[in-house]
């Protein structure tokens, strides 16, 4: 094989690794003993545990990052491949169930440093303020016990940090503005464009999405080659890895990766004294910690907590109330699919690069509560021929013939809110994982209001599809993004935290 | 392999005008003598060894038993049919899966209406020969193409008549996902398959830079479409739209009590 005629780029030595192109971090920086009461330990260095660990890094606390997968070295370790990347995804036992079980894996968890963010589409819409009193404006679902007001500035900082590429002027919740600029447009959102503006829908174009499209310090831009959920090599799309963990390093946090937490112990004073976890050989170890903060998504985290139940705490950690696990949501991602006579070849840009928020809110002429996004997908080749596999009952020649038009489609992703439900919840299974610790299950259940909110939205979408130009219009229902099951409140009755 | 002159010309696909067999192609499909690993020395080092190992001999057999191994192969040359290729370039289906089921790789969930993945192959192979024997008389591997095909669609259907008792302990729907699943991610994790469908591949360190109207890279190709029609033997040609379900269950439900 010949040798690349443009990247070849460097190759880790003495804990250096690879963060994109151009970015490289030294890993650990430091490290504590296990005997060491460090002021925290975090669980799970994803997208909210890598920028906690840089916070509280820098405020000057000792933490200790545990992550279950690998910290990686993105120019050996990830590469521009679909079936190549399942270990980004995670991929230990789970049972799912309910009437309508969730897929979990690749479609929504992320394993090593980074976590999901690694995989995430980079979409970054900010919640809207009617998002905060759905109880209050609509009577379902129950009120946070914070305002839209209260993570402003959260986010507009966030949105600097990552940095998140968008439209100037952005319409929808509370309007505002991205510094940097949007994203140029693939076929795919000109479909979305050409569609919503056919039916008089304002759409987003460009973001706002996590992915630079100007270089930023030590990362490049966005080169549009489409595998953003395969983790970006690039360097240019955001994730935790590669925007706070660098940082937290040379502030003094230590991550362990390849470490799995099994148990959160608690002392005489019925206060966490350090967290169990097994090494990459499958070692056990105990951290000593003051605190222990779970950021394990939400299957890990509950389970975390329900499995280190113990003489006090029968039913698990944070678990007085019982809530522990419930109301689990998941968000609608009904893709729907329209066939272009003109080739589209979605497998440029990114998959996400436009969306509409238009019909987010309670519309008083529907029958149901709340909303939905839609949203411009890219799915590579073999995520196309499981959608045509669902949507169109393909298989066999039928297959092989629809899969032949790949570049003449293109696809839109709705994203619809699913009402939090008690029933829907993790708990622990009786099978168990090589630790030896109870794996989740997890049941999800439609109800009423979600699925007509999911049927209009679908028609809504395959309407702006069809509306774009397309010839042939399809959909696969399916699910994506998780929240919940460990919901905040002000009610410790009804909540965790 | 077989050789294509060995392949009965009722499975080919057909020339519409003429009726007659198209003859077996390198790269079938609409971007001739387009090439994805052509580009390969633009691609980086760990995506250029990730994709050129799917072209090296299969490896042997590690989790099914010979038979299992030719019933399997017999199986997924329905799923997703190869006999437009010439021998030489037939995309290997059922060795990746054995080499999943080996190392049992999952997806990190199991549907709780499903067996682990490899009891799943193991009960899968017992209901489709009960309900080859039932509907036809015979063992699978012993029916013509077409009958085959046929005890294929009953699952694909959702409507086995036999092996009532595997098929309670195993969702019908789940398990033809499943064995779809294995035969997509196989055949399209391919860089033959990405040439037959015009897909660019990676592109990383290089990048795409022709974003819109479907435009081609320089070292792309423009699409030269030509008509087809699928084997005489298949039944596998028909496609049905799933648009009026909305929820993933339904997707199921309907199909089966159709």
């Amino acid at each position: 094989m010949k040798k690349p005629i443009l990247g070849a780029f460097q190759r880790p030595s003495n804990g250096k690794h690879m963060l994109g192109s151009l970015q490289s971090v030294h890993v650990p920086m430091r490290t504590f003993a296990q005997q060491d009461d460090v002021d925290y330990v975090i669980v799970g260095v994803g997208a909210a545990g890598g920028v906690l660990l840089q916070r509280l890094a820098r405020a000057g606390f000792n933490v200790v990052g545990l992550e279950a997968g690998p910290f990686w070295d993105t120019e050996h370790d990830w590469v521009s491949d679909e079936a190549g990347s399942h270990e980004l995804y995670w991929e230990d036992p789970r049972v799912t169930g309910g009437t309508d079980p969730l897929a979990l894996g690749a479609n929504n968890c992320g394993k090593g440093v980074g976590g999901g963010s690694v995989h995430w589409a980079a979409f970054t819409p900010r919640l809207h303020p009617s998002d905060f009193q759905i109880h209050t404006r609509d009577g379902v679902g129950v009120d946070w016990p914070i305002r839209y007001d209260d993570i402003l500035p959260y986010y507009e900082q966030l949105e600097l940090e990552m940095p998140v590429a968008g439209p100037a002027y952005y319409p929808w919740g509370h309007p505002h503005g991205y510094a940097y600029g949007p994203h140029p447009m693939g076929g795919v959102g000109n479909a979305l464009i050409r569609g919503c503006s056919a039916l008089n829908i304002p759409v987003s174009i460009g973001g706002p999405v996590a992915i630079l499209s100007g270089s930023h310090g030590d990362r490049p831009h966005c080169i549009y080659r489409g595998f953003c959920i395969q983790g970006c090599k690039v360097g240019a799309k955001a994730s935790t890895l590669i925007t706070h963990v660098p940082d937290a390093l040379k502030q003094g946090a230590e991550i362990r990766d390849h470490c799995m937490a099994s148990r959160i112990e608690l002392g005489k004073e019925r206060r966490v004294t350090g967290v169990h976890y097994f090494d990459r050989e499958g070692r056990p170890h105990f951290q000593k910690s003051k605190a222990v903060i779970v950021c394990g998504y939400a299957i890990e985290t509950p389970r975390l907590l329900l499995n280190s139940a113990c003489p006090g705490f029968e039913n698990g950690l944070a678990n007085s109330s019982g809530t522990v696990g419930r109301y689990l949501m998941a968000q609608a991602g009904n893709v729907v699919l329209g066939r272009f006579d003109q080739p589209v070849r979605m497998y440029k840009a990114p998959p996400a690069h436009a969306l509409t928020e238009e019909f987010y809110e309670t519309d008083p002429r529907n029958d149901f509560a709340r909303g939905f996004a839609i949203q411009t997908v890219g799915p590579l080749p073999i995520a196309f021929g499981k959608q045509m596999l669902a949507s169109k009952k393909a298989w066999g020649w039928g297959l092989r013939r629809e899969m032949m038009d790949y570049n003449h489609w293109a696809a839109f992703g709705l994203l619809g809110e699913i009402l939090p439900w008690p029933e829907n919840r993790v708990t622990l299974a009786d099978e168990k994982d090589r630790f030896g610790l109870p794996v989740a299950y997890v049941c999800f259940n439609l109800h009423d209001n979600d699925k007509k909110l999911i049927k209009f939205a679908k028609e809504k979408t395959m309407e702006v599809m069809a509306a774009a130009g397309a010839t042939e219009v399809v959909q696969e229902a399916r699910y994506a993004h998780l929240v919940g099951a460990a919901r905040m409140g002000s009610d410790p009755s009804t909540s965790v935290v | 392999m077989k050789k294509h002159s060995e392949i009965d010309s009722s499975r080919l696909p057909r020339d519409p005008a003429t009726g007659e067999p198209l003859t077996p192609m390198c790269t079938p499909g609409y971007y001739p003598v387009f090439s994805t690993l052509s580009q390969s020395p633009f691609w980086d080092d760990a995506t250029r060894q990730v994709v050129t190992k799917r072209l090296e001999p299969a490896r042997a057999v590690e989790f099914f038993s010979a038979e299992e191994f030719e019933f399997w192969t017999a199986v997924f040359d329905h799923l997703i049919p190869q006999t437009d290729r010439t021998a030489d370039r037939q995309i290997p289906l059922v060795g990746p899966l054995d080499h999943r089921l080996h190392i049992n790789q999952t997806v990190g969930y199991r549907f709780e209406t499903m067996p682990q993945d490899r009891d799943a192959y193991r009960l899968g192979r017992e209901a489709l020969n009960e309900e080859a024997r039932q509907q036809y008389g015979n063992d699978f591997l012993s029916l013509p193409y077409r009958q085959q095909d046929l005890v294929l669609k009953a699952i694909h259907d959702g409507k086995p008549k036999a092996a009532k008792e595997i098929w309670s302990r195993m969702s019908v729907h789940r398990f033809w996902q499943l064995m779809m699943g294995d035969a997509i991610d196989a055949y399209y994790a391919h860089p033959w398959a990405w040439d037959e469908i015009g897909f660019g591949g990676p592109a990383y360190p290089r990048a795409y830079t022709r974003l819109e109207r479907g435009e081609p890279e320089p070292w792309e190709v423009e699409e030269k479409r030509y008509e087809w029609l699928s084997p005489e033997a298949t039944i596998s040609h028909e496609v049905h739209s799933a648009s009026d379900l909305h929820t993933e269950s339904d997707q199921h439900k309907v199909v089966e009590e159709a």
